[in-house]
C-alpha cells in the first residue's frame, strides 16, 4: 500500500499545553481535499495515536476532526503537570516531532 | 448615541515577553482604536513564577511605557491583564507602580489607574470546602483537599470580565488586572458597549496571541479587531500579513483541549457554528459563535506547592560504549545517591539529550544511535545545600560509573562547571473550579491616579 509522510500532507502540524495538565496537537491542512483523505485513513484513530506515542488509550482526552480549519486535533494528559521537576517541555511545544514521518495511507 | 463598531487594538500575546515591534503598533495607534489591551500573563510558564511570586518577562517597562505613553497621547483606555505573569497581588502593586513612575516620568496628564486583586485567602476556601462544596479538578486533577490548599503557597482566582466593567464604569483610563482569562480583557469592552457577548468573547480569544492569529507566522505584531452587532473582522497591522479563513480558523483551536467550546467564569463559549470568510485579502470576517450563560458561576483557581530547592548538572558521554549502555550507567548513579542520601526526600531525575530528554515516555523512536549524548542532572531537595550535594553526587557517579567491559579507565563521562543552582522546583497543585454566587467576590477593585 502505497503512503504519504504527514509532513508531506500537512500545512501546520504543532503541539502546545492546553491548560497545566494536558497538550494538545493540531494538524492542519492547506486544501480540503488532502484534509478529507487523511480524515478517511482514520490514522488518528485514537488507538493509532496511542499507539503512535506508546501509551494507553486513556491519556488521549479529546479527539476531534474541526471542518472550519481543515484540522484534526487530539490532546493528550501529562503524567504530571507542565513546569514540574522532570519535565523537560514547559509549554508542550515539542511534543509533535514524532507526528511529521507519520505515514499516511495513499492508495 | 451607541456606536456602531468598536476597535480594540493589540500588538503582543504575553507582555514583557519581548519588546511589540514598533512599526505595526504605531500603524495601529494611527487608525485611532477604542482601546489597546494586552494580556500580561499565563500559565505556560510553569508554577514556579507563581508559586516564587516573581516575575518572567524582562521587557515589561519597556512595553508599558510604549503602550501608556502612546495610548494616553491619543486619549485611548489601556487594558492590561494578568499583570506579572501571575496575576498575584505584588505583581498588580508593581504594575501600578510601574504605571506611575513612568506617567511621572512622562510628565503625562493626571488619570485614573484601576486595578483589580485576584489572589485567594485560603481560609475562604477552607470555610466553603467545610459547608460541603465541592472543587471540581479540571484537565484530569482529582477534586481539591483541604491538604492540597494548605501545600500551595499562593493560589490566584481566575477573573471574568466583570471587574474590567466596573472599572471602567468608573471612568478608569487605566486598567491594570490581576489574574483573569485571556479573552476577557478584550471582551469587556464589548460587553460593556452593548456588543453581543457570543462575538465579544470570540473576538477576545481570535486576538488574544496579537499576530499569531495571521499569516505568515509573526511574534509581537499589532491587530485590531473590530466588533459590530453582527460580526468581528480580524485586521493586521504588518504590512505583510494577512488574517485568513485558515489562519484564523486554524488559531481559534490554539491551546485549547477542544476547538468547539470556550469555558470561563459566566458561561461557555460555543464555536460548533462559526463561519469564517475572507472579507478583503488581509481581513477575514467571523461569525456565529454562540453564548450559553452558566447556569451555575464557578471560578477556576490556581495554584502552585514548593516541591523543593533545586540544582542542575551537566554531563556529556562520548565513549560508544558508555553510550550504548547509558541506561545501565544512569542505574548506578540512581542506586549511589540512594545508597547515600536515601534517608532524605529527594526527586532525581535524568535528561537524556540525543535520545528522549524532550518526550520522555511518548518518545517512539527506541533505537537511536546517537555519537555522543547530553544528560542534564535535575536534584531536588528540602535545602540548597542538600540539593546541591545530591546533584553534585549524581554527577560524580556518572564520571565514577562502573560498567563491566568499558575501556576508557580515567572516567566515563566528561564534565565542566560546576553544578548549577537552578530556581526552587515548583508543581501545580490546584487547577480547580470554586463555585461562587457573585462573579466580583474573589476580585476587590481600587483606583488611584497617576501623572502630573
Amino acid at each position: 500500500m502505497a503512503t504519504r509522510k504527514l509532513s508531506e500532507l500537512a500545512g501546520t502540524i504543532r503541539s502546545k499545553n492546553a491548560g497545566v495538565n494536558q497538550i494538545t496537537f493540531d494538524i492542519i491542512f492547506n486544501d480540503r481535499e488532502t484534509y478529507e483523505r487523511v480524515k478517511r485513513s482514520r490514522v488518528f484513530d485514537p488507538q493509532r495515536i496511542a499507539a503512535r506515542f506508546g501509551i494507553p488509550p486513556e491519556r488521549i482526552s479529546d479527539c476531534v476532526e474541526f471542518d472550519p480549519a481543515n484540522a484534526i486535533k487530539f490532546t493528550i494528559y501529562r503524567t504530571r503537570p507542565s513546569g514540574s521537576p522532570g519535565d523537560w517541555d514547559i509549554l508542550g511545544c515539542q511534543q509533535y516531532g514524532p507526528l511529521l514521518d507519520l505515514e499516511v495511507p495513499w492508495d | 448615541m451607541t456606536k456602531e463598531c468598536l476597535r480594540i487594538m493589540i500588538s503582543t500575546g504575553h507582555l514583557g515577553t519581548a519588546p511589540s515591534a514598533p512599526e505595526s503598533f504605531h500603524r495601529g495607534m494611527e487608525s485611532g482604536p477604542d482601546y489597546l489591551v494586552a494580556d500580561g500573563g499565563s500559565s505556560d510558564p510553569g508554577p514556579v513564577y507563581l508559586g516564587e511570586d516573581i516575575c518572567m518577562g524582562h521587557f515589561a517597562e519597556e512595553e508599558v511605557e510604549l503602550f501608556l505613553t502612546a495610548s494616553r497621547r491619543r486619549g485611548v483606555p489601556l487594558i492590561i491583564g494578568s499583570a506579572g505573569d501571575t496575576g498575584s497581588n505584588s505583581r498588580v502593586r508593581l504594575f501600578v507602580d510601574m504605571v506611575r513612575r513612568i506617567a511621572e516620568q512622562h510628565r503625562l496628564p493626571r488619570f485614573k489607574v484601576g486595578y483589580f486583586y485576584s489572589e485567594v485567602d485560603p481560609d475562604y476556601l477552607h470555610r466553603k470546602l467545610r459547608s460541603g462544596q465541592r472543587f471540581a479538578g479540571l484537565g484530569g486533577f482529582p477534586d481539591l483537599t483541604a491538604e492540597e490548599i494548605d501545600r500551595a503557597t499562593r493560589i490566584v482566582a481566575v477573573a471574568g470580565v466583570h471587574p474590567f466593567v466596573r472599572l471602567l464604569d468608573m471612568g478608569c483610563d487605566v486598567i491594570v488586572g490581576g489574574r483573569c482569562g485571556d479573552i476577557c480583557f478584550t471582551a469587556a469592552p464589548c460587553i460593556r458597549a452593548g456588543f453581543p457577548e457570543a462575538l465579544a468573547y470570540h473576538m477576545g480569544k481570535m486576538i488574544e496571541c496579537a499576530s499569531l492569529v495571521a499569516e505568515p507566522f509573526m511574534g509581537k505584531e499589532t491587530v485590531i479587531g473590530e466588533i459590530t452587532r453582527e460580526d468581528i473582522r480580524i485586521v493586521p497591522y504588518h504590512p505583510d500579513q494577512r488574517c485568513t479563513v485558515a489562519s484564523a480558523a486554524g488559531h481559534s483551536m490554539y491551546e485549547r483541549e477542544n476547538p468547539f467550546y470556550e469555558h470561563g467564569l459566566g458561561g461557555m463559549l460555543d464555536m460548533r457554528d462559526c463561519r469564517y470568510e475572507q472579507a478583503t485579502d488581509r481581513v477575514c470576517r467571523i461569525t456565529g459563535a454562540r453564548w450559553v450563560p452558566a447556569a451555575q458561576l464557578r471560578v477556576k483557581i490556581e495554584g502552585a506547592r514548593k516541591v523543593g530547592e533545586r540544582c542542575m548538572g551537566v554531563v556529556g558521554i562520548r565513549d560508544p560504549f558508555v553510550v550504548r549502555n547509558v541506561d545501565r550507567a544512569i542505574e548506578w548513579c540512581r542506586s549511589s545517591v540512594a545508597k547515600r542520601f536515601g534517608a532524605v526526600p529527594y526527586e532525581l531525575y535524568f535528561h537524556v539529550f540525543g535520545r528522549d530528554a524532550v518526550l520522555k515516555e511518548l518518545e517512539p523512536v527506541k533505537n537511536a544511535s546517537p555519537h555522543e549524548l547530553g544528560i542534564v542532572v535535575e536534584g531536588v531537595a528540602p535545602t540548597g545545600e542538600l540539593a546541591e550535594k545530591i546533584t553534585d553526587f549524581a554527577v560524580r557517579m556518572f564520571f565514577l560509573a562502573r560498567i563491566p567491559g568499558v575501556k576508557g579507565t580515567a572516567g566515563a563521562a566528561a564534565t565542566t562547571k560546576k553544578t548549577m543552582r537552578s530556581s526552587p522546583g515548583y508543581m501545580w497543585n490546584v487547577n480547580h473550579t470554586v463555585p461562587i454566587d457573585d462573579p466580583m467576590e474573589l476580585f476587590p477593585l481600587h483606583t488611584t491616579e497617576a501623572g502630573v
